[in-house]
């Protein structure tokens, strides 16, 4: 049985391209373990930025609590905080950026902000914290959600807390990508079906070619298995 | 000039309604036991400032401290999970959120640094927040005409920082990620730090690695160890998970006054 937690570390992987600059934030393991597990196998090169500042950690000791904590300064040969990384970002230099929301709409819509009126929210939401600078100066911005629901894929946010270069959404059953402006499916996780994806999504789906995504592979689970010992890539689902 | 002080006097220095710039990130090297004296001493009005916040903001909002809370995100990250008193706070209209992207923070805190009223930034193209908040707008560039959004300066009336070093002039070395730290004793009209050591006269004078925060701009020390528990200090501790638990677990503020008292320095 695959598990949607390693499903979703090994698709995020494979989107990360060998010598690029890649960023996450806080709450964000799953990027965090995804950027190792690339860089243990096809994107050696990819330079891994992250809110304390270490360049490329040397296999962390990841903690629990926090995906922006000293373990990933440690190891690190080179600082280049969380300011220095948005500047990368606005000149242009920043490749991907790994981002979240509540809500996402099909034109790369995202909203990580309230649910509700803004001023008086029905939900106050943590914020998009680096999103609405990320989104639209990162080459790309890839999403990913461990929730896929109705109300989490919806024709119309509540609140846009930004647009821009979306290129990706990872979730537990799906990978979307956006084509022309319009997020469409690119592939349907081995664990799920075109039919559970559609009856989950509350747009209607769209496919130019439609594939399965490609399992994890033994060595893809024997790297996840080094990087993240303590399983941290399942906290979201927890 | 020694500006050795305690808690109890550093944190009673610091008016109702201050503008507050608190130092780490999340569950990291948040001033703890700072926050815990402000909310001790019953402060109303704060108006909080910081890229990414998580029990420090929550316990200020549960204490009923606060009045508006400028960050980018607020939340104890994945296994500790969201700042419900916050989040409640906000949503009863106790407290304004405004919301910002990190980096409109780090930027606003840049343009009180340099003594500008804005700062220029990218992004921000299409996002609803700057419709919402009266502290972006639209900014010509006078050269090329190109249209970008301006972020307000912030200038805190205090940065409150835990650090691992510091003198009793006020020299303070943060071992590990900085975050937006040295940014905020900059940007800040005073400085109050706490400090897990206090180290001798001649300590940075002798050492390579040189205080990243320089006397002249810091009002009070106080000698806090463990004054960023039950968050993590980097070299000294971990997060304590039973007691961000127990802390999440109290119903109100009196749960609060009295969880407070057991754990005066």
């Amino acid at each position: 049985m695959i598990r949607p937690c390693d499903m979703m570390a090994v698709e995020m992987a494979r989107l990360i391209r060998d010598g690029e600059t890649v960023f996450h934030g806080v709450s964000s393991h799953l990027p965090l373990i995804a950027v190792l597990l690339a860089k243990a196998t096809h994107a050696p090169h990819a330079v891994h930025l992250n809110i304390p500042g270490g360049v490329d950690p040397e296999s962390p000791r990841l903690q629990a609590f926090t995906s922006a904590g000293d373990d990933l300064w440690e190891t690190a040969a080179a600082q280049f905080p969380l300011m220095d990384v948005f500047d990368l970002s606005m000149r242009g230099g920043l490749d991907v950026a790994f981002l979240s929301g509540v809500q996402f709409d099909n034109l790369g819509g995202v909203n990580a902000s309230v649910i509700g009126e803004y001023a008086r929210p029905k939900v106050r939401l943590p914020g998009g914290a680096g999103s609405a600078v990320l989104i639209p100066t990162a080459k790309r911005a890839i999403l990913w959600r461990t929730k896929h629901d109705r109300r989490t894929f919806t024709e119309k946010l509540d609140f846009v807390t930004a647009r821009g270069n979306v290129s990706d959404i990872v979730t537990p059953l799906c990978s979307f990508t956006m084509c022309r402006g319009e997020l469409i499916l690119k592939s349907v996780h081995p664990t799920s079906s075109i039919e559970e994806v559609a009856e989950n999504t509350g747009f209607p789906i769209r496919y130019l070619q439609l594939a399965a995504t490609q399992p994890p592979t033994d060595e893809e689970l024997r790297r996840l298995g080094e990087i993240d010992p303590q399983d941290l890539r399942s906290l979201e689902f927890r | 000039m020694g500006k050795l002080t305690d808690l109890k006097q550093a944190m009673g220095g610091i008016p109702d309604g201050a503008l507050i710039s608190l130092g780490g990130n999340t569950l990291n090297r948040a001033p703890m036991a700072a926050v815990m004296e402000l909310a001790r001493q019953g402060k109303r009005g704060l108006r909080l400032v910081k890229t990414a916040g998580g029990m420090d903001v929550d316990l200020l909002c549960l204490a009923g401290c606060v009045e508006s809370v400028d960050a980018g995100f607020i939340s104890c990250e994945t296994e500790f999970g969201l700042c419900q008193n916050y989040r409640r706070a906000v949503q009863s209209g106790a407290v304004k959120a405004h919301e910002h992207a990190c980096y409109t923070v780090i930027s606003a805190l840049r343009a009180a640094s340099c003594g500008i009223p804005f700062m220029p930034v990218r992004g921000l193209k299409i996002s609803d927040l700057v419709a919402v908040n009266d502290y972006f707008s639209p900014v010509t560039d006078p050269f090329t005409g190109e249209t970008l959004n301006a972020v307000k300066a912030i200038r805190p009336d205090v940065a409150i920082l835990h650090v691992q070093l510091a003198d009793e002039d006020g020299n303070a070395r943060i071992e590990g990620p900085v975050y937006e730290d040295a940014l905020m004793a900059r940007a800040a009209k005073e400085v109050i730090l706490t400090a897990e050591r206090i180290v001798g006269a001649g300590f940075f004078e002798n050492a390579q690695d040189k205080a990243q925060i320089p006397h002249f701009l810091v009002r009070a020390v106080v000698h806090a160890p463990r004054g960023a528990a039950p968050g993590a200090c980097p070299g000294c501790y971990g997060v304590n998970g039973e007691d961000i638990r127990a802390f999440q677990k109290l119903d109100g503020a009196e749960a609060l006054t009295a969880w407070l008292q057991r754990r005066l320095p």
